[in-house]
C-alpha cells in the first residue's frame, strides 16, 4: 500500500484524479490540501510516501513549496499546460502528468514508481523512528533557475555556506538552496555527514583522499576533486569517528 | 520652369560649386592686386572646366564601382588613388590644353608647373570627395531611419494579429479536466460547459477577420470564460456585470475585453488562495464608451503592465481609434481596475 496525498488549487480536478486512481488498489489517498501551505502542513504530519502535486496555484507553486520542505516523498506533479515547468522536467526526467490525465499514463508513472520500490527495497517501508533525522536514501527537492532535481542525500558529496545559502554538490550539479548549514547540521545523519569547518559539511562516504595538513589539520580530497580543509578542533573528532 | 525641375542635385551643385570656385578666383587674383590678363582668364576656364569635367568622371567610377555601399574603411584606400590619379590626368590635362591653345611660354620647367597644377587642382578634388560622401552617407542614413521605422510599424501589425488570437492553452486543458470531472458530478453543467469552451474557442479563430465586433458579442464570450473560470475556482470566485445596455452595440476590438479578464482572473484570482471577485463594467462617461475590468488583488508593482497582453492594447485601441482612445490600469484600495476608454463616434449614421 502506498499512502499518498493529491495537492491541487481545484475541487474538480482533484475529485477526477481520485476517480482516476479508483483502478489502482495499490494507491491509497489519505488527505488533499488545496494549497501549498495547507500541503507542507500535511506531508509534515502525515508522512505520506508519495505526492500528486499541482504546479500552478495560488500563493506559492508547487515547487517553492518542495523547496520548503526537508525532505520530500516521491512525487508525481500533474499540469495543464507549463512550457517552462515541462522543459525542467524534461532536463531531469522527472515524473509529470498533464491534465486531462490519460489513463495509461498514469498507470505507467504508477508502475515505474514500483520499479524504483523494488531497487530499493527499504526506502518505502522505512520506519523513520526519529522523524527529524535525515536518512541517506531520503531525497531533497533543489531548484536552480529553470532546472530541478530530486536529489538522494548519498549523492550529495557536499554542502558549502554561501552567506544565507548552501550550495549543493551532486554530480557535476552545484545550485543552492535557501539554508543555513547550522540548520542543515541539525537534520543530516552524523554518522554519514560531518562538519570540516564553519563552512562546510561532507559526506563521509564520498571522501576520495585524506591527507594531514597545517597545524596538525587535514585535507580531505572529495570524490568530485574538491578540496576541503578540517579545522583542528574538528580534525580530533573526525579522527575519533574513523578509528572506531 | 521644366529645366528648372529636371535639373538633378547634383548638376545643380556641380555648376555652383564651380561657379564659386571661379568667382572666389577672380576675387583672390583681385584682391591681391593681381592683373585679370587673358591669359590668367583662360587658365581659370581651363582648370573649373578640366575640374568638373574629372570629377563627373570620378562620380561615374565611384557610382560605376559601387564605393558608396561598400564600407568606408575598405573604400578609403581605394579612393585615395583614385583622387591623386583624377588629380593628376586634370593637372597634366589642364597643362596639355594650356600648351596647345596658348602655346609653351612658361619660363618653368616641366616638373614644377605639374606640381603647381596639382596642388590647384587637388584642392579643390579633395573637398568633393568628402562633400559628395557626406551628401550620401546623409541621405543614407535618413533612409535608413525610415526602413527601420517602416518595419517597426510591420513587426507591431505582426504582434497584433498574434495577440488577438491568442487563447491562453493554459485555460484551454485546465477548463477540459473540469469538465471531465463535471461529467459524472453534474452532466448537464458538462454540457453547458463544452458549449461554452467551443464558443471562445471559434471567437479567438475568427478575431482576425474583423476589426471590431458589437460589444453585446465580446460580452459573451467573457460571460462564457468566466463561467468556465467559475467551474474550476468554484466559490473562490465571485464575478459581477453591472452593464448599461445601451453599450451592446459598441463596436469594440475583438478579445480585448476577454484579455483583460484573463489577466485579472491570472494575476488577481489565481494568486490568492482565498480567491476573489472580478466586476466587468460598461457604460458611457462623456463621449467615451468605458470597459473597465475590477479585480480583487494588487499590483505588486507591475504597474506598467509591460506583459504583452497589457500593452499592446493601448497600441491597439490607437490604431482602431485614434489617440483619444485610452487605456490604463489603476489600483485604490484593495482592488485593481483595467479600462479601456473608446471615443463614441459623433457623426455615426442612425
Amino acid at each position: 500500500m502506498i499512502r499518498a496525498i493529491i495537492i491541487d488549487d481545484e475541487r474538480l480536478a482533484r475529485n477526477e484524479l481520485k476517480k482516476l486512481l479508483m483502478d489502482f488498489p495499490e494507491i491509497e489517498i489519505i488527505s488533499e490540501a488545496a494549497n501549498a501551505s495547507e500541503g507542507v502542513e500535511q506531508i509534515e504530519n502525515l508522512n505520506p510516501e508519495l505526492v500528486f502535486l499541482d504546479i500552478q496555484m495560488p500563493g506559492k507553486t508547487g515547487f517553492d513549496m518542495l523547496g520548503e520542505l526537508d525532505k520530500t516523498p516521491h512525487v508525481i506533479f500533474t499540469t495543464a499546460y507549463d512550457e517552462y515547468a515541462l522543459k525542467a522536467f524534461e532536463v531531469n526526467a522527472l515524473d509529470y502528468l498533464v491534465k486531462p490525465v490519460e489513463p495509461k499514463r498514469l498507470a505507467d508513472a504508477i508502475q515505474k514508481l514500483h520499479l524504483q520500490d523494488e531497487r530499493e527495497p527499504n526506502h518505502m517501508n522505512a520506519l523513520n523512528i526519529n522523524r527529524s533525522i535525515l536518512s541517506e536514501q531520503d531525497q531533497v527537492f533543489v531548484k536552480d533557475g529553470e532546472r530541478c532535481w530530486f536529489v538522494r542525500l548519498s549523492d550529495i558529496r557536499l554542502f558549502e555556506s554561501v552567506g544565507n545559502y548552501a550550495k549543493v554538490y551532486f554530480g557535476p550539479n552545484k545550485p543552492l538552496i535557501l539554508k543555513s548549514l547550522n540548520a542543515l547540521e541539525e537534520r543530516l545523519d552524523e554518522k554519514t555527514f560531518f562538519r570540516a569547518n564553519r563552512k562546510h559539511i561532507v559526506n563521509l562516504r564520498l571522501i576520495d583522499k585524506v591527507e594531514p595538513y597545517f597545524n596538525g589539520g587535514l585535507l580531505l580530497e572529495m570524490k568530485g576533486g574538491e578540496k576541503i580543509e578540517v579545522s583542528r578542533r574538528q580534525t580530533v573528532k573526525f579522527k575519533e569517528m574513523m578509528s572506531l | 520652369m521644366t529645366l528648372f525641375t529636371r535639373i538633378s542635385n547634383y548638376w545643380l551643385c556641380q555648376i555652383v560649386g564651380w561657379v564659386f570656385v571661379f568667382i572666389s578666383y577672380v576675387f583672390f587674383a583681385y584682391s591681391f592686386g593681381i592683373k585679370l590678363t587673358s591669359l590668367l582668364f583662360i587658365r581659370m576656364v581651363f582648370i573649373v572646366s578640366v575640374g568638373l569635367l574629372i570629377t563627373h568622371i570620378l562620380r561615374w567610377v565611384i557610382r560605376q564601382l559601387n564605393w558608396l555601399m561598400q564600407p568606408i574603411e575598405k573604400v578609403l584606400p581605394k579612393l585615395l588613388v583614385a583622387v591623386i590619379i583624377a588629380s593628376l590626368t586634370a593637372a597634366l590635362l589642364v597643362i596639355a590644353l594650356f600648351d596647345i591653345v596658348i602655346g609653351s611660354s612658361s619660363q618653368l620647367d616641366f616638373a614644377s608647373r605639374l606640381t603647381i597644377y596639382l596642388i590647384d587642382i587637388g584642392l579643390f578634388i579633395v573637398p568633393w570627395v568628402l562633400i559628395y560622401y557626406f551628401y550620401h552617407y546623409i541621405t543614407k542614413s535618413r533612409r535608413q531611419q525610415f526602413d527601420t521605422l517602416k518595419l517597426e510599424a510591420f513587426v507591431k501589425e505582426l504582434e497584433l494579429k498574434t495577440i488577438k488570437a491568442h487563447i491562453n492553452p493554459h485555460f484551454i486543458f485546465n477548463a477540459l479536466n473540469s469538465i471531465r470531472a463535471l461529467i459524472d458530478e453534474n452532466p448537464s453543467r458538462a454540457r453547458n460547459a463544452i458549449t461554452e469552451l467551443s464558443n471562445i474557442l471559434r471567437s479567438s479563430m475568427q478575431t482576425e477577420k474583423s476589426e471590431t465586433v458589437p460589444f453585446e458579442k465580446e460580452l459573451g464570450i467573457v460571460k462564457d470564460y468566466l463561467a468556465l473560470e467559475h467551474i474550476r475556482f468554484e466559490d473562490r470566485l465571485e464575478i459581477e456585470y453591472l452593464i448599461d445596455e445601451d453599450t451592446l452595440d459598441q463596436p469594440v476590438p475583438p478579445m480585448m475585453l476577454q484579455t483583460l479578464v484573463e489577466n485579472a482572473i491570472k494575476h488577481g484570482i489565481g494568486k490568492q488562495e482565498k480567491g476573489g471577485m472580478v466586476k466587468v463594467i460598461s457604460d458611457f462617461r462623456g463621449n467615451y464608451h468605458e470597459m473597465i475590468v475590477q479585480n480583487s488583488g494588487s499590483l505588486n508593482g507591475h504597474v506598467n503592465g509591460d506583459g504583452f497582453g497589457l500593452s499592446s492594447t493601448k497600441n491597439r485601441l490607437h490604431l482602431l481609434f485614434g489617440e483619444k482612445a485610452n487605456f490604463e490600469i489603476t489600483q485604490y484600495g484593495g482592488l485593481v481596475e483595467a479600462k479601456v476608454s473608446i471615443p463614441i463616434e459623433q457623426n455615426k449614421v442612425t
